[in-house]
């Protein structure tokens, strides 16, 4: 039985650079999931013992709970690991953009991050609105120049036409990161139309969403985690981020990574044709047909409206209401 | 009624064919934000335009069946049936599974006696599934709309990335439009949807005759995913009849969120070379605003409709009216079922 909890990852070359991330990068949007802060911290631990360097986050990730307990979870372990957040303007300006960095460095307890990325490119808008003058264009680009940021990058899980018109602003993107599955590589695939272009320039590709998101397609029987993560690590990526809520599903995926054999491209293709007729629909990759999966924040800077069920709205209205006393008081 | 009576009515009607040169009429959408002001329906009549090359004319505005089945009553849905039909209107849109039925079986009901004078069409909803499928759903759609045959019967909401092969496998819902029109139970055959003009475009590519495609058509789809610019021209090519919906975004979202007043809106849709705008309408102030629309239609020209398309383009760029296409909140409860998707209450948007 492979050890898990002090292993090693294989380490990747992040694009051009020097820089070497472990193929396996750990999600924090699941994070926030986790019951408390004391097992998330441990979750935190347990990781970089196991040998992740990759770190995911998000600025509007769980209203910054996520950055608050990933900062507490790498105190003192800061240097062994290369530290990702995003930045969420959707569209505003660059001067949001910057004070969403303050704030993320203040919650992740660190004077500057390996990699600052513009979260969610998602409307086919989000290309002209980044590079417009006094976009999140400029922010990237001031940030890197005062060495609060190392690389700088974007992310998006809605259409591959989006983070091509990104690519097409001509910014000087070290890193892009996407939904890369075996679903994903027969429905309007990031894998087909963004990956190779990304190689060709040297960007660093980072893949996400391995597992659907949430598991969806694990839970209905039509794929395993270990196929699923496996076939998203083989691709040609410096690292597959994923998410863990729990030390169960890090140290399955620890073990995963620790043992990783990349699959060959006869399995990969055999794969592919398995989860075709379950690809053709979307119906596992509802990121790209709903917003299900879009933050508040994206929405309302949008223009798009909430969705009440959704929990990212509920910790919003919860974090606005006022808490103090009503008076005179309500007699029930 | 036969269906060769029918037939002889619309050769009748005939005679005005403006041929398709000028600019035309269309017709629009959901449910619209009526002035407060009661409307007066001038006297005259909705216009009739050609119907694609099937040598039929239909009223320029067409009546959405699916508000038919949100209005409150039977009464009031009646009384919204009559009235359309006193002033010209007599495209008449349904769905198999609007409302599970209701809307088919008021317009059956509202239709009593008026058949003659209407052109009916509902939708079938197998939603990939098979051919026979889709015949019961006609024989059902038939005897709830009170009727032997319908003018015209489209696949309904293609919108899924795989439904132009579902529908075009062997024994698929193609073979049931043929097969249907064969019989004489249809005399025209079409398909709709919401989604993305790539899926349009994938259907016409299997140059199955179609009569008729309905799309959506409004100022903001002018420069957002667009129907007009991809799947309107290749229609008018094939000369297949385009029907427009949505002209005010599904339900009122460009009118609710200021970007066109609900005139410039619908005459926009009408102005665009389509045999006919459906519209949602489920009171009698809606319909009275969408009449005085229509029967005062008079084309917008190049310059305005021009102008109205930059009007919009800021709020168009990314979806935010359009939610048909960025989001599932139009995509129906079977639709999703078929293709195993989350509910409405579970996916909202």
């Amino acid at each position: 039985m492979p050890q898990s909890s002090s292993g090693t990852i294989p380490l990747r070359k992040f694009g051009r650079s020097d820089a070497k991330i472990s193929a396996l990068g750990f999600g924090s949007h699941h994070l926030g999931e986790a019951p408390d802060e004391k097992t998330a911290v441990e979750i935190v631990h347990q990781a970089v013992d196991g040998g992740i360097t990759f770190f995911d986050n998000c600025w509007e990730y769980r209203r910054g709970k996520t950055e608050v307990w990933m900062g507490i979870g790498l105190k003192g372990r800061r240097d062994k690991v290369f530290l990702m957040t995003k930045t969420c303007p959707h569209g505003r300006d660059a001067g949001l953009a910057l004070q969403m960095l303050e704030e993320s460095l203040r919650r992740l307890q660190t004077d500057h991050l390996d990699l600052w990325q513009v979260h969610g490119m998602a409307f086919d808008n989000d290309a002209d609105l980044f590079i417009r003058p006094n976009g999140a264009a400029e922010a990237l680009e001031k940030a890197k120049k005062d060495g609060k940021v190392r690389f700088v990058g974007f992310t998006g899980h809605h259409n591959p036409k989006v983070h091509l018109a990104m690519l097409n602003t001509g910014f000087p993107f070290d890193s892009v990161q996407m939904p890369l599955n075996a679903f994903d590589a027969n429905f309007r695939s990031f894998e087909q139309q963004v990956l190779p272009e990304l190689i060709k320039r040297g960007i660093a590709p980072l893949g996400m969403k391995p597992l659907n998101g949430h598991g969806e397609a694990i839970k209905n029987g039509a794929i395993t985690a270990e196929e699923a993560l496996r076939y998203a690590m083989s691709l040609p990526v410096a690292t597959t981020i994923t998410g863990m809520d729990s030390l169960e599903v890090l140290r399955q995926n620890l073990q995963i990574a620790q043992n990783f054999t990349p699959m060959s491209e006869a399995e990969m293709s055999a794969l592919r044709d398995r989860c075709k007729p379950d690809a053709a629909d979307g119906r596992f990759e509802l990121y790209k047909l709903s917003l299900k999966f879009d933050n508040p924040e994206a929405r309302l800077a949008h223009g798009f409206p909430l969705d009440t069920q959704q929990f990212e709205v509920k910790d919003m209205f919860g974090a606005e209401m006022n808490t103090g006393h009503p008076w005179p008081e309500k007699k029930f | 009624m036969s269906a060769k009576v029918e037939w002889n009515r619309r050769s009748f009607i005939k005679g005005a064919a403006l041929a398709g040169a000028v600019p035309l009429i269309a017709g629009g959408s959901m449910a619209q934000q009526p002035s407060k002001q009661s409307q007066e329906v001038p006297s005259g009549q909705v216009p009739k335009k050609p119907l694609g090359r099937t040598g039929v004319q239909v009223s320029a505005m067409g009546l959405g069946g699916y508000h038919l089945g949100s209005a409150e009553t039977e009464q009031a849905a009646n009384e919204i049936v009559a009235k359309a039909l006193d002033h010209g209107v007599d495209f008449f849109d349904n769905a198999w599974e609007y409302h599970d039925g209701l809307s088919e079986e008021r317009l059956g009901k509202a239709l009593r006696g008026k058949r003659q004078q209407a052109f009916v069409m509902t939708k079938v909803c197998t939603h990939g599934r098979d051919k026979k499928i889709a015949m019961r759903m006609l024989e059902e759609s038939l005897r709830r709309l009170q009727t032997d045959h319908l003018d015209l019967w489209q696949i309904h909401e293609v919108v899924y990335d795989n439904d132009p092969d579902l529908i075009f496998a062997p024994n698929g819902a193609a073979e049931a439009l043929l097969a249907a029109k064969q019989q004489g139970k249809v005399r025209f055959i079409g398909f709709t949807g919401h989604k993305d003009p790539e899926i349009h475009l994938k259907m016409l590519s299997h140059d199955f005759p179609f009569d008729t495609i309905q799309m959506p058509l409004n100022c903001c789809d002018a420069t957002f995913r667009s129907f007009e610019s991809h799947v309107l021209p290749e229609a008018n090519r094939r000369g297949i009849a385009a029907l427009g919906m949505k002209s005010l975004g599904g339900s009122g979202e460009l009118v609710r969120h200021g970007a066109v007043t609900p005139e410039q809106g619908l005459r926009y849709a009408m102005s665009l070379p389509v045999a006919t705008t459906i519209s949602g309408i489920d009171t009698m102030q809606v319909l009275d605003q969408n009449l005085k629309i229509a029967v005062n239609f008079e084309p917008f020209a190049a310059g305005e409709m021009q102008a109205l398309r930059a009007q919009c383009r800021v709020v168009a760029a990314d979806g935010r009216l359009e939610l048909f296409k960025m989001t599932t909140k139009y995509d129906g409860k079977v639709g999703r079922e078929q293709h195993h998707f989350p509910t409405t209450q579970e996916l909202p948007l």
